[in-house]
Protein backbone atom coordinates (compact mmCIF):
# COMPACT_ATOMS: atom_id res chain seq x y z
CA UNK A 1 0.00 0.00 0.00
CA UNK A 2 2.99 2.26 0.41
CA UNK A 3 3.76 4.61 3.23
CA UNK A 4 0.65 6.31 4.64
CA UNK A 5 1.11 8.94 7.30
CA UNK A 6 -0.84 8.03 10.43
CA UNK A 7 -3.25 10.84 11.17
CA UNK A 8 -4.59 9.55 14.47
CA UNK A 9 -1.44 9.39 16.53
CA UNK A 10 -1.48 9.02 20.29
CA UNK A 11 -1.05 12.80 20.45
CA UNK A 12 -4.27 13.17 18.52
CA UNK A 13 -6.11 10.95 20.94
CA UNK A 14 -4.71 12.52 24.08
CA UNK A 15 -5.69 15.98 22.86
CA UNK A 16 -9.08 14.99 21.49
CA UNK A 17 -12.01 16.59 23.29
CA UNK A 18 -15.16 14.51 23.03
CA UNK A 19 -18.48 16.21 22.48
CA UNK A 20 -21.15 15.73 25.11
CA UNK A 21 -22.44 12.17 25.26
CA UNK A 22 -25.91 13.03 24.03
CA UNK A 23 -24.42 15.02 21.20
CA UNK A 24 -22.26 12.04 20.25
CA UNK A 25 -25.40 9.92 20.29
CA UNK A 26 -27.02 12.53 18.10
CA UNK A 27 -30.00 12.89 20.42
CA UNK A 28 -29.77 16.35 21.94
CA UNK A 29 -29.35 19.76 20.35
CA UNK A 30 -27.66 21.58 23.22
CA UNK A 31 -27.99 25.00 21.68
CA UNK A 32 -31.77 24.60 21.55
CA UNK A 33 -31.85 22.93 24.95
CA UNK A 34 -30.05 25.81 26.58
CA UNK A 35 -32.54 28.29 25.22
CA UNK A 36 -35.50 26.20 26.35
CA UNK A 37 -34.19 25.55 29.82
CA UNK A 38 -32.69 28.90 30.80
CA UNK A 39 -34.79 30.59 33.45
CA UNK A 40 -34.48 34.22 34.51
CA UNK A 41 -32.40 34.42 37.64
CA UNK A 42 -34.90 36.74 39.28
CA UNK A 43 -37.49 34.00 38.92
CA UNK A 44 -35.34 31.79 41.15
CA UNK A 45 -36.75 28.29 41.40
CA UNK A 46 -39.83 28.77 39.25
CA UNK A 47 -39.93 25.74 36.96
CA UNK A 48 -39.87 26.16 33.22
CA UNK A 49 -41.83 23.42 31.53
CA UNK A 50 -41.38 22.16 28.02
CA UNK A 51 -43.59 19.97 25.88
CA UNK A 52 -41.20 17.42 24.49
CA UNK A 53 -42.34 15.70 21.30
CA UNK A 54 -40.31 12.83 19.94
CA UNK A 55 -41.00 10.32 17.22
CA UNK A 56 -39.85 6.80 16.71
CA UNK A 57 -40.74 4.60 13.79
CA UNK A 58 -43.87 3.26 15.42
CA UNK A 59 -44.49 5.48 18.41
CA UNK A 60 -45.00 9.08 19.41
CA UNK A 61 -43.89 10.41 22.80
CA UNK A 62 -45.19 13.61 24.38
CA UNK A 63 -43.81 14.63 27.75
CA UNK A 64 -44.07 17.68 29.97
CA UNK A 65 -40.59 18.08 31.41
CA UNK A 66 -38.85 20.48 33.74
CA UNK A 67 -35.11 20.66 34.29
CA UNK A 68 -33.15 20.53 37.52
CA UNK A 69 -29.47 20.19 38.28
CA UNK A 70 -30.02 16.57 39.26
CA UNK A 71 -31.71 15.82 35.97
CA UNK A 72 -34.89 16.43 34.05
CA UNK A 73 -38.15 15.52 35.74
CA UNK A 74 -41.08 14.34 33.63
CA UNK A 75 -44.33 15.65 35.09
CA UNK A 76 -46.65 13.92 32.64
CA UNK A 77 -46.17 11.70 29.61
CA UNK A 78 -48.33 10.26 26.85
CA UNK A 79 -47.44 7.71 24.21
CA UNK A 80 -49.12 6.65 21.00
CA UNK A 81 -49.01 3.04 22.18
CA UNK A 82 -51.47 4.02 24.95
CA UNK A 83 -54.12 5.02 22.43
CA UNK A 84 -55.54 1.48 21.98
CA UNK A 85 -56.96 1.88 25.50
CA UNK A 86 -58.88 4.92 24.27
CA UNK A 87 -60.19 3.13 21.22
CA UNK A 88 -57.59 3.80 18.55
CA UNK A 89 -55.97 0.56 17.44
CA UNK A 90 -54.26 1.40 14.18
CA UNK A 91 -52.51 4.27 12.47
CA UNK A 92 -50.72 5.22 15.68
CA UNK A 93 -48.18 7.57 14.17
CA UNK A 94 -50.33 9.51 11.73
CA UNK A 95 -51.27 13.16 12.03
CA UNK A 96 -54.56 12.53 13.79
CA UNK A 97 -52.94 10.17 16.25
CA UNK A 98 -50.31 12.77 17.11
CA UNK A 99 -53.10 15.21 17.84
CA UNK A 100 -54.61 12.65 20.22
CA UNK A 101 -51.30 12.16 22.04
CA UNK A 102 -50.87 15.93 22.47
CA UNK A 103 -54.43 16.14 23.77
CA UNK A 104 -53.82 13.26 26.17
CA UNK A 105 -50.69 14.76 27.68
CA UNK A 106 -52.41 18.14 28.07
CA UNK A 107 -55.38 16.63 29.91
CA UNK A 108 -53.03 14.61 32.07
CA UNK A 109 -50.94 17.53 33.21
CA UNK A 110 -53.99 19.70 33.83
CA UNK A 111 -55.62 16.97 35.91
CA UNK A 112 -52.39 16.48 37.82
CA UNK A 113 -52.18 20.16 38.70
CA UNK A 114 -55.92 20.55 39.30
CA UNK A 115 -56.47 22.89 36.35
CA UNK A 116 -58.65 20.62 34.24
CA UNK A 117 -61.96 22.14 35.33
CA UNK A 118 -60.74 25.67 34.72
CA UNK A 119 -59.29 24.99 31.28
CA UNK A 120 -61.31 22.52 29.21
CA UNK A 121 -59.70 23.80 26.04
CA UNK A 122 -61.36 23.37 22.68
CA UNK A 123 -63.83 20.53 23.12
CA UNK A 124 -65.01 20.39 19.52
CA UNK A 125 -61.89 20.75 17.45
CA UNK A 126 -62.53 22.79 14.35
CA UNK A 127 -58.98 23.45 13.25
CA UNK A 128 -59.12 27.14 14.13
CA UNK A 129 -56.24 28.69 15.98
CA UNK A 130 -57.25 28.31 19.62
CA UNK A 131 -55.59 30.32 22.38
CA UNK A 132 -56.46 29.59 25.98
CA UNK A 133 -58.08 32.49 27.85
CA UNK A 134 -56.99 32.89 31.45
CA UNK A 135 -59.86 32.38 33.86
CA UNK A 136 -60.76 35.56 35.76
CA UNK A 137 -60.48 34.53 39.38
CA UNK A 138 -58.58 31.38 39.27
CA UNK A 139 -55.22 29.99 38.41
CA UNK A 140 -53.51 31.07 35.20
CA UNK A 141 -53.22 28.56 32.35
CA UNK A 142 -50.39 26.05 32.27
CA UNK A 143 -47.54 27.54 30.27
CA UNK A 144 -44.95 25.46 28.51
CA UNK A 145 -42.69 25.63 25.48
CA UNK A 146 -42.61 23.24 22.55
CA UNK A 147 -39.42 21.19 22.35
CA UNK A 148 -39.09 19.81 18.85
CA UNK A 149 -35.78 18.03 19.40
CA UNK A 150 -34.05 17.32 16.15
CA UNK A 151 -37.16 17.13 14.00
CA UNK A 152 -37.35 19.42 11.03
CA UNK A 153 -40.04 22.05 11.68
CA UNK A 154 -41.63 22.22 8.26
CA UNK A 155 -45.23 23.27 7.62
CA UNK A 156 -47.54 20.37 8.24
CA UNK A 157 -45.11 18.46 10.41
CA UNK A 158 -46.57 16.03 12.94
CA UNK A 159 -44.78 17.84 15.75
CA UNK A 160 -47.30 20.60 15.29
CA UNK A 161 -50.14 18.10 15.33
CA UNK A 162 -49.07 17.27 18.91
CA UNK A 163 -48.82 20.99 19.57
CA UNK A 164 -52.36 21.55 18.30
CA UNK A 165 -53.62 18.67 20.43
CA UNK A 166 -52.00 20.19 23.51
CA UNK A 167 -53.41 23.63 22.70
CA UNK A 168 -56.92 22.30 22.23
CA UNK A 169 -56.39 20.37 25.45
CA UNK A 170 -56.02 23.66 27.32
CA UNK A 171 -52.30 24.39 27.54
CA UNK A 172 -50.79 27.79 26.92
CA UNK A 173 -47.98 27.33 24.41
CA UNK A 174 -46.61 30.22 22.39
CA UNK A 175 -47.08 29.35 18.73
CA UNK A 176 -47.85 30.57 15.29
CA UNK A 177 -50.30 29.10 12.78
CA UNK A 178 -47.59 29.35 10.13
CA UNK A 179 -46.43 25.76 10.61
CA UNK A 180 -49.76 24.02 10.95
CA UNK A 181 -51.28 21.94 8.19
CA UNK A 182 -53.48 24.17 6.07
CA UNK A 183 -51.20 27.18 6.05
CA UNK A 184 -50.60 28.44 2.54
CA UNK A 185 -47.18 30.01 2.10
CA UNK A 186 -48.05 31.93 -1.03
CA UNK A 187 -51.23 33.51 0.21
CA UNK A 188 -50.08 33.62 3.85
CA UNK A 189 -53.42 32.30 5.00
CA UNK A 190 -54.32 29.56 7.40
CA UNK A 191 -57.13 27.31 6.25
CA UNK A 192 -58.81 25.89 9.34
CA UNK A 193 -60.86 23.47 7.22
CA UNK A 194 -57.76 21.62 6.10
CA UNK A 195 -56.52 21.43 9.69
CA UNK A 196 -59.84 20.04 10.82
CA UNK A 197 -59.74 17.44 8.06
CA UNK A 198 -56.31 16.28 9.19
CA UNK A 199 -57.31 16.14 12.85
CA UNK A 200 -60.11 13.75 11.99
CA UNK A 201 -58.07 11.66 9.62
CA UNK A 202 -59.68 13.06 6.47
CA UNK A 203 -56.44 12.74 4.56
CA UNK A 204 -56.12 9.09 5.52
CA UNK A 205 -59.76 8.44 4.63
CA UNK A 206 -59.29 9.95 1.18
CA UNK A 207 -56.20 7.88 0.53
CA UNK A 208 -57.99 4.74 1.71
CA UNK A 209 -60.92 5.32 -0.63
CA UNK A 210 -58.70 6.14 -3.54
CA UNK A 211 -56.60 3.04 -3.05
CA UNK A 212 -59.62 0.80 -2.51
CA UNK A 213 -60.95 1.79 -5.91
CA UNK A 214 -57.79 1.79 -7.93
CA UNK A 215 -55.48 -0.80 -6.38
CA UNK A 216 -57.43 -3.20 -4.19
CA UNK A 217 -54.51 -5.59 -3.57
CA UNK A 218 -52.26 -2.78 -2.39
CA UNK A 219 -55.14 -1.54 -0.27
CA UNK A 220 -55.56 -4.82 1.58
CA UNK A 221 -51.82 -4.96 2.18
CA UNK A 222 -51.31 -1.35 3.19
CA UNK A 223 -54.34 -0.94 5.42
CA UNK A 224 -54.40 -4.51 6.69
CA UNK A 225 -54.66 -3.44 10.31
CA UNK A 226 -57.55 -1.15 9.55
CA UNK A 227 -59.35 -3.97 7.77
CA UNK A 228 -58.71 -6.26 10.70
CA UNK A 229 -60.43 -3.76 12.99
CA UNK A 230 -63.13 -3.34 10.37
CA UNK A 231 -62.53 0.35 9.86
CA UNK A 232 -63.10 1.93 6.48
CA UNK A 233 -62.41 5.45 5.30
CA UNK A 234 -65.81 6.78 6.27
CA UNK A 235 -65.53 5.54 9.86
CA UNK A 236 -62.38 7.46 10.67
CA UNK A 237 -63.97 10.76 11.56
CA UNK A 238 -66.32 9.22 14.10
CA UNK A 239 -63.52 7.04 15.42
CA UNK A 240 -61.27 9.98 16.18
CA UNK A 241 -64.14 11.95 17.72
CA UNK A 242 -64.77 8.97 19.98
CA UNK A 243 -61.09 8.80 20.93
CA UNK A 244 -61.04 12.54 21.79
CA UNK A 245 -64.07 12.04 23.99
CA UNK A 246 -62.52 9.04 25.77
CA UNK A 247 -59.34 10.96 26.38
CA UNK A 248 -61.18 13.87 27.92
CA UNK A 249 -63.25 11.61 30.12
CA UNK A 250 -60.45 9.53 31.51
CA UNK A 251 -56.98 10.96 31.01
CA UNK A 252 -55.35 9.52 34.11
CA UNK A 253 -54.15 5.98 34.40
CA UNK A 254 -54.60 4.27 37.69
CA UNK A 255 -51.39 3.33 39.41
CA UNK A 256 -50.83 -0.39 39.66
CA UNK A 257 -50.03 -1.61 43.16
CA UNK A 258 -46.57 -3.07 42.99
CA UNK A 259 -45.44 -5.85 45.27
CA UNK A 260 -41.83 -6.62 45.91
CA UNK A 261 -40.77 -9.82 44.10
CA UNK A 262 -40.11 -12.86 46.27
CA UNK A 263 -36.43 -13.13 45.41
CA UNK A 264 -34.27 -10.07 44.81
CA UNK A 265 -32.88 -10.61 41.36
CA UNK A 266 -29.75 -8.96 40.09
CA UNK A 267 -29.64 -7.87 36.50
CA UNK A 268 -26.01 -6.90 36.42
CA UNK A 269 -22.82 -8.62 37.48
CA UNK A 270 -21.69 -8.08 41.03
CA UNK A 271 -18.48 -6.07 41.19
CA UNK A 272 -15.52 -7.92 42.66
CA UNK A 273 -13.81 -6.62 45.78
CA UNK A 274 -10.15 -5.63 45.81
CA UNK A 275 -9.15 -8.90 47.53
CA UNK A 276 -11.04 -10.94 44.95
CA UNK A 277 -9.42 -9.07 42.08
CA UNK A 278 -5.98 -9.57 43.62
CA UNK A 279 -6.67 -13.28 44.05
CA UNK A 280 -7.75 -13.57 40.42
CA UNK A 281 -4.60 -11.81 39.32
CA UNK A 282 -2.41 -14.10 41.41
CA UNK A 283 -4.05 -17.16 39.90
CA UNK A 284 -3.66 -15.76 36.42
CA UNK A 285 0.02 -15.13 36.99
CA UNK A 286 0.44 -18.62 38.45
CA UNK A 287 -1.04 -20.24 35.35
CA UNK A 288 1.14 -18.09 33.12
CA UNK A 289 4.25 -19.15 35.06
CA UNK A 290 3.20 -22.77 34.69
CA UNK A 291 2.72 -22.32 30.95
CA UNK A 292 6.15 -20.82 30.59
CA UNK A 293 7.71 -23.76 32.36
CA UNK B 1 5.31 52.14 22.88
CA UNK B 2 3.43 50.66 25.85
CA UNK B 3 1.65 47.35 25.42
CA UNK B 4 -1.75 48.89 25.92
CA UNK B 5 -4.08 48.78 28.91
CA UNK B 6 -7.28 47.72 27.23
CA UNK B 7 -10.08 46.13 29.18
CA UNK B 8 -8.88 42.62 28.47
CA UNK B 9 -5.16 43.32 28.34
CA UNK B 10 -2.95 40.49 29.56
CA UNK B 11 -5.80 38.03 29.84
CA UNK B 12 -4.62 35.57 27.22
CA UNK B 13 -4.21 32.76 29.72
CA UNK B 14 -6.50 33.96 32.47
CA UNK B 15 -9.59 33.98 30.30
CA UNK B 16 -8.63 30.92 28.29
CA UNK B 17 -10.79 27.83 28.58
CA UNK B 18 -9.22 24.79 30.18
CA UNK B 19 -7.58 21.92 28.38
CA UNK B 20 -10.24 19.86 26.64
CA UNK B 21 -12.96 22.05 28.15
CA UNK B 22 -13.72 24.17 25.16
CA UNK B 23 -17.08 24.55 23.54
CA UNK B 24 -20.47 24.27 25.11
CA UNK B 25 -20.93 25.10 28.78
CA UNK B 26 -22.76 22.54 30.92
CA UNK B 27 -26.29 23.62 31.70
CA UNK B 28 -25.78 23.42 35.47
CA UNK B 29 -24.30 26.90 35.34
CA UNK B 30 -27.60 28.20 34.07
CA UNK B 31 -29.80 26.12 36.36
CA UNK B 32 -28.24 27.32 39.60
CA UNK B 33 -30.19 29.85 41.62
CA UNK B 34 -28.57 32.61 43.63
CA UNK B 35 -30.20 34.45 46.50
CA UNK B 36 -29.32 37.78 48.04
CA UNK B 37 -26.61 37.34 50.62
CA UNK B 38 -25.08 34.25 49.02
CA UNK B 39 -21.32 34.11 48.67
CA UNK B 40 -20.06 33.64 45.13
CA UNK B 41 -16.68 33.19 43.49
CA UNK B 42 -15.97 35.08 40.30
CA UNK B 43 -14.37 32.92 37.65
CA UNK B 44 -14.48 34.30 34.14
CA UNK B 45 -15.66 31.99 31.37
CA UNK B 46 -13.87 33.08 28.22
CA UNK B 47 -16.48 31.51 25.96
CA UNK B 48 -19.15 33.98 27.02
CA UNK B 49 -18.22 37.48 25.96
CA UNK B 50 -21.13 39.30 27.54
CA UNK B 51 -21.28 40.36 31.14
CA UNK B 52 -17.62 39.67 31.81
CA UNK B 53 -16.12 41.30 34.86
CA UNK B 54 -12.77 43.10 34.67
CA UNK B 55 -9.75 40.81 35.00
CA UNK B 56 -9.01 42.18 38.46
CA UNK B 57 -12.09 40.39 39.81
CA UNK B 58 -10.99 36.97 38.62
CA UNK B 59 -10.78 34.76 41.66
CA UNK B 60 -12.43 37.19 44.03
CA UNK B 61 -15.29 36.24 46.29
CA UNK B 62 -18.19 38.51 47.02
CA UNK B 63 -21.75 38.71 48.24
CA UNK B 64 -24.83 38.76 46.01
CA UNK B 65 -26.62 42.07 46.32
CA UNK B 66 -28.80 41.95 43.20
CA UNK B 67 -30.35 39.36 40.94
CA UNK B 68 -31.50 40.28 37.44
CA UNK B 69 -32.71 38.27 34.47
CA UNK B 70 -29.35 36.93 33.34
CA UNK B 71 -26.83 38.43 35.74
CA UNK B 72 -25.91 38.61 39.38
CA UNK B 73 -24.83 41.72 41.22
CA UNK B 74 -21.78 40.95 43.35
CA UNK B 75 -20.23 43.16 46.02
CA UNK B 76 -16.48 42.65 46.23
CA UNK B 77 -13.88 44.23 48.55
CA UNK B 78 -11.21 46.02 46.58
CA UNK B 79 -8.17 47.66 48.06
CA UNK B 80 -7.68 51.04 46.46
CA UNK B 81 -4.63 52.74 47.87
CA UNK B 82 -5.08 53.15 51.60
CA UNK B 83 -8.66 51.94 51.93
CA UNK B 84 -10.85 49.00 51.04
CA UNK B 85 -13.77 49.89 48.85
CA UNK B 86 -16.88 47.81 48.43
CA UNK B 87 -17.25 47.50 44.69
CA UNK B 88 -20.62 46.53 43.25
CA UNK B 89 -20.43 44.87 39.87
CA UNK B 90 -22.86 42.99 37.68
CA UNK B 91 -21.70 39.73 36.25
CA UNK B 92 -23.45 37.20 34.03
CA UNK B 93 -24.17 33.86 35.68
CA UNK B 94 -21.65 32.07 33.48
CA UNK B 95 -18.81 33.87 35.24
CA UNK B 96 -19.97 33.06 38.76
CA UNK B 97 -19.79 29.97 40.93
CA UNK B 98 -21.31 29.35 44.34
CA UNK B 99 -18.57 29.77 46.92
CA UNK B 100 -17.67 27.09 49.38
CA UNK B 101 -16.07 29.52 51.81
CA UNK B 102 -19.10 29.42 54.08
CA UNK B 103 -19.57 25.70 53.86
CA UNK B 104 -17.24 24.73 56.68
CA UNK B 105 -18.64 27.42 58.97
CA UNK B 106 -22.26 26.48 58.32
CA UNK B 107 -21.57 22.80 58.90
CA UNK B 108 -19.74 23.52 62.14
CA UNK B 109 -22.49 25.82 63.30
CA UNK B 110 -25.28 23.29 62.64
CA UNK B 111 -23.25 20.51 64.29
CA UNK B 112 -22.65 22.71 67.37
CA UNK B 113 -26.28 23.73 67.55
CA UNK B 114 -27.35 20.10 67.33
CA UNK B 115 -24.90 19.09 70.08
CA UNK B 116 -26.08 21.88 72.35
CA UNK B 117 -29.71 21.06 71.70
CA UNK B 118 -29.11 17.42 72.46
CA UNK B 119 -27.25 18.20 75.67
CA UNK B 120 -30.04 20.49 76.81
CA UNK B 121 -32.67 17.87 76.04
CA UNK B 122 -30.79 15.25 78.03
CA UNK B 123 -30.01 17.66 80.85
CA UNK B 124 -26.25 17.34 80.44
CA UNK B 125 -23.93 20.32 80.70
CA UNK B 126 -23.55 22.22 77.41
CA UNK B 127 -20.38 21.14 75.60
CA UNK B 128 -17.65 23.67 74.86
CA UNK B 129 -17.85 24.42 71.16
CA UNK B 130 -15.13 27.05 70.72
CA UNK B 131 -12.37 25.96 68.37
CA UNK B 132 -9.03 25.88 70.10
CA UNK B 133 -5.90 26.62 68.07
CA UNK B 134 -3.16 24.03 68.02
CA UNK B 135 -0.91 24.65 71.02
CA UNK B 136 2.72 23.66 71.53
CA UNK B 137 3.43 19.95 71.49
CA UNK B 138 3.27 18.13 74.82
CA UNK B 139 6.44 16.92 76.38
CA UNK B 140 7.43 13.30 75.76
CA UNK B 141 10.12 10.91 76.77
CA UNK B 142 12.28 9.55 73.99
CA UNK B 143 13.20 5.92 74.78
CA UNK B 144 15.61 4.46 72.25
CA UNK B 145 15.40 0.74 71.49
CA UNK B 146 19.05 0.18 70.91
CA UNK B 147 21.75 2.27 72.50
CA UNK B 148 25.03 2.15 70.62
CA UNK B 149 27.95 3.77 72.38
CA UNK B 150 30.64 5.03 70.06
CA UNK B 151 34.06 6.36 70.96
CA UNK B 152 36.24 8.57 68.77
CA UNK B 153 39.05 6.76 66.90
CA UNK B 154 42.13 8.78 65.96
CA UNK B 155 42.50 9.24 62.22
CA UNK B 156 45.04 6.74 60.82
CA UNK B 157 46.02 7.38 57.25
CA UNK B 158 47.31 3.81 56.72
CA UNK B 159 44.16 2.24 58.08
CA UNK B 160 41.98 4.40 55.89
CA UNK B 161 43.76 2.94 52.90
CA UNK B 162 44.99 6.15 51.27
CA UNK B 163 48.67 5.28 51.48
Amino acid sequence: MGYVKVVKTSAYFSRFQVKYRRRREGKTDYRARLRLVKQDKNKYNTPKYRLVVRFSNRDVTCQIVRSTIKGDIVEAAAYAHELPEYGLKCGLTNYSSCYCVGLLVARRILTKFGLDKHYPGQEEPDGEDFNVDPVEDGPRPFYCLLDTGLKRTSTGSKVFACLKGALDGGLDIPHNEKRLVGYDRSSKKFDAEVMKKYIFGGHVAEYMEEMEEEEPEKYTKHFSKFLEEDISGGDLEDLYAEVHKNIRENPMKEKKTRTKPATQERWHEVKLTLEQRRENLKQKLATLMDDEE
Amino acid sequence: MPGGQGLRARTRHMFARGFRQKGFIPLTTYLRTYKLGDFVDIKVNGAIHKGMPHKWYQGKTGVVWNVTKRAIGVEVNKRVGHRIMKKRIHVRVEHVMPSRCREEFLQRRSANDAAKHEAKAKGEPIPKTKRIPQGPRAGFELIPEKVETIAAIPYDIIKEGLV
